[in-house]
């Protein structure tokens, strides 16, 4: 087979993974090698879902021998296969790395033979590319469920970062639709990484390669079984706290196989992983927690507000908030404020004090924030006070451009009306 | 700075950064700034102005140099430096004033974000280093001869020496020229020096068939790795507008 049939075979089935960010590693270029890491990440390109292209996002094989229900690659399913060598691989990488089109490679593969073996390759293909190539840039690597622990040691001291996907959010899930996938099997070795990783920055040695630089990132996928948002958002947040991931990806599911126990959706459910995106923003960088956010009596996140303004809507006795002696933490829980404007304020605060005007000029975007602050006590609309039905009406009306129109009709002067006998009571009385 | 003399006066320099600290240097010790500050290859002659040629000495340009590290801070210098790359025409008054303020000022200059000339030039810095970034990813490299790579790209900003740069730090072992085609630039490396040069002809010869063959990869590379179900054109021009479209081997 061609190199090029096997590549297009094999992006194609990569491509449901979300990750692509090339962020976290600031790798050096050692021994006049190839490449280097960039800590901010830098994106390569933007493909036509507008998704950006930053790693050569490959699988190794796809021939599984699994057979999880919502995957393109399942063994029961008749696509055509395809397997590379690992010096394919490398060879690719190097290409493409070396005309600027990639920033490095994300290796992930589907389970050949049995999880180690898998395992194996993968090793081998990123040794050469680190060890004969002396390849200093970014290589992400999916871990396999189910194999040994000195496989991972070995790959996390050549890779930048490791992910392992948790797919479904609940233990039930997992038994529906990946039977020969286990709890079990995804997070320990999930622990594992995070322990070593931690265990790593205690002991640092100088002439010791650094484990996972770029740390550890997981995915869940939305939509193809009836989690609640909540549910989801709780696992998130103890997968931050407890196993200090990097990044949890959400995708929202593409239904690619009939299956009776999937459910059948006629576009991914986008607006909704948005939602859980901008959520976990909000755990992450804004000191929010998910009880704050969502809770038992409703679970499932505002199709129309975004969760920050929802939550500012639920808790308005905590507002308007003075931009002149508001906090850190304060400010960041204004909607519309987000960690750049809040630093840009503490800053410019220190000079002079602010007002609508300044905040402008600092460039803090205001179509949000305005209904929730003050500036030197006043509030932005002499007229209306602050109030909490002023507030969400304008904000809805804000959205409207989003939001799906009413349906209107063309009254026509010929067609016949029906007038029901309450519209001529109606008319009698003269409400009509 | 508010009691500084506002000269009706337009000062024109040789458009290099050591011309601008001389104009800072001249400006600082007699307490006046000009009306406009132009450098004398985007002037066009207009007889209303009181022309005044600045000549560029290095001595005093090396003395403001140092002293802004000193007396401001070398953040200050760094904006100073990236807004000077930046493309809009009312740069040089702008970090005129940011500097000589920031003399009187000291570090916190960098904090007085309502201040319009200081707010300016911080978002001209952001600008630059913002396109700089962009240029990191889009610029896309041909091989033209045996380990010789090409690229041409079309900046708004003079970003080519920060880019050339970061390429030096990632790719030490591969002869290179970066191309900027909107201002005819080039910067050369060859695996142990780099040089920057102006107005020049390059001609790229026919691509070998093993180029050819990695440039069609990755077309398809990038066809396949978008998900039909997400297609979202507004998204993609969003992050890659169409002036950056020409330099690409790919057709988004």
């Amino acid at each position: 087979m061609e190199i090029c049939d096997k590549l297009k075979i094999l992006a194609d089935s990569a491509k449901y993974d979300a990750s692509c960010s090339s962020s976290g590693s600031n790798r050096k270029n050692i021994n006049n090698g190839i490449g280097n890491g960039d800590v901010s990440g830098i994106c390569h390109s933007w493909g036509a879902d507008g998704r950006c292209i930053s790693l050569l996002k490959i699988l190794l094989s796809n021939a599984c021998i699994y057979d999880c229900k919502y995957c393109i690659n399942r063994c029961t399913n008749s696509v055509k296969r395809a397997t590379f060598t690992p010096r394919e691989i490398a060879d690719l990488t190097i290409n493409f790395y070396k005309r600027n089109y990639i920033e490095g490679l994300f290796l992930s593969s589907a389970v050949i033979k049995s999880p180690d073996y898998t395992m194996e390759m993968l090793i081998q293909s990123v040794s050469i590319l680190r060890n004969e190539y002396n390849f200093n840039g970014y290589i992400h690597c999916k871990t396999i469920p189910g194999c040994s622990k000195e496989l991972i040691n070995q790959l996390g001291n050549l890779v930048d970062r490791l992910s392992i996907n948790i797919e479904l959010p609940s233990n039930d899930s997992l038994k529906l639709l990946a039977p020969q996938k286990q709890k079990t099997g995804i997070l320990e070795p999930m622990s594992y990484v995070s322990n070593h990783i931690k265990q790593n920055k205690i002991d640092t040695n100088r002439f010791k390669n650094d484990f996972v630089p770029a740390g550890q990132t997981t995915q869940l996928i939305v939509g193809a079984t009836p989690e609640s948002d909540l549910k989801i958002l709780k696992l998130s947040e103890g997968l931050y706290n407890k196993l200090s991931l990097k990044r949890v990806y959400y995708s929202a599911y593409v239904s690619v196989n009939n299956d009776k126990n999937l459910p059948t959706l006629e576009a991914p459910p986008l607006l909704r992983e948005n939602r859980l995106y901008q959520s976990d923003w909000l755990l992450r960088f804004y000191g929010f927690k998910a009880d704050e956010l969502l809770d038992e009596t409703h679970p499932n996140f505002n199709h129309i507000l975004d969760p920050k303004c929802d939550w500012a809507l639920r808790n308005i006795d905590k507002f308007p908030i003075e931009i002149n002696t508001a906090d850190y933490f304060t400010l960041l829980r204004i909607p519309g404020i987000g960690v750049i404007s809040a630093k840009k304020i503490i800053k410019a605060r220190r000079e002079f004090l602010l007002d609508f005007e300044a905040l402008k000029k600092l460039g803090v975007v205001l179509k949000r924030a305005k209904y929730f602050i003050t500036c030197k006590g006043k509030y932005f609309n002499k007229v209306y006070k602050f109030n909490q039905n002023f507030i969400e009406t304008n904000l809805i009306y804000q959205e409207r451009s989003y939001l799906p129109m009413p349906e209107f009709k063309q009254l026509s002067l010929f067609e016949q009306l029906n007038p029901t006998k309450e519209d001529k009571i109606k008319c009698l009385t003269g409400s009509l | 700075m508010s009691n500084w003399k506002l000269i009706n006066k337009t000062f024109l320099y040789d458009g290099t950064f050591d011309g601008l600290l001389t104009i800072v240097f001249d400006c600082y010790c007699k307490k006046t700034f000009p009306q406009k500050i132009y450098a004398e290859s985007n002037y066009t002659n207009n007889f209303l102005d009181d022309i005044f040629i600045i000549k560029t000495d290095y001595d005093k340009s090396e003395r403001i140099f140092n002293g802004i590290e000193k007396n401001i801070c070398a953040k200050a210098l760094y904006n100073s430096y990236y807004a000077f790359l930046s493309d809009d025409n009312e740069k040089e008054i702008n970090i005129l004033k940011y500097i000589c303020t920031g003399f009187d000022q000291g570090p916190k200059i960098n904090n007085m974000l309502t201040i319009s000339y200081v707010y300016k030039v911080i978002n001209m810095r952001k600008q630059t280093l913002s396109e700089c970034h962009k240029f990191k990813g889009l610029l896309r490299f041909q091989e033209i001869q045996n380990n010789l790579y090409y690229a041409s790209i079309h900046p708004d900003h003079n970003i080519i020496e920060p880019l050339g740069h970061h390429f030096i730090k990632r790719l030490p072992m591969q002869n290179f020229i970066i191309h900027d085609k909107t201002r005819n630039l080039c910067f050369l490396y060859n695996k142990n020096e780099y040089k920057i040069i102006d107005d020049i002809n390059i001609e790229i010869p026919d691509i070998s068939e093993n180029e050819q063959k990695y440039q069609e990869l990755w077309k398809m590379f990038f066809k396949t790795i978008a998900i039909k179900e997400r297609t979202n054109p507004r998204c993609q021009m969003q992050f890659m507008p169409k002036k950056y479209w020409k330099d690409l081997i790919e057709e988004p």
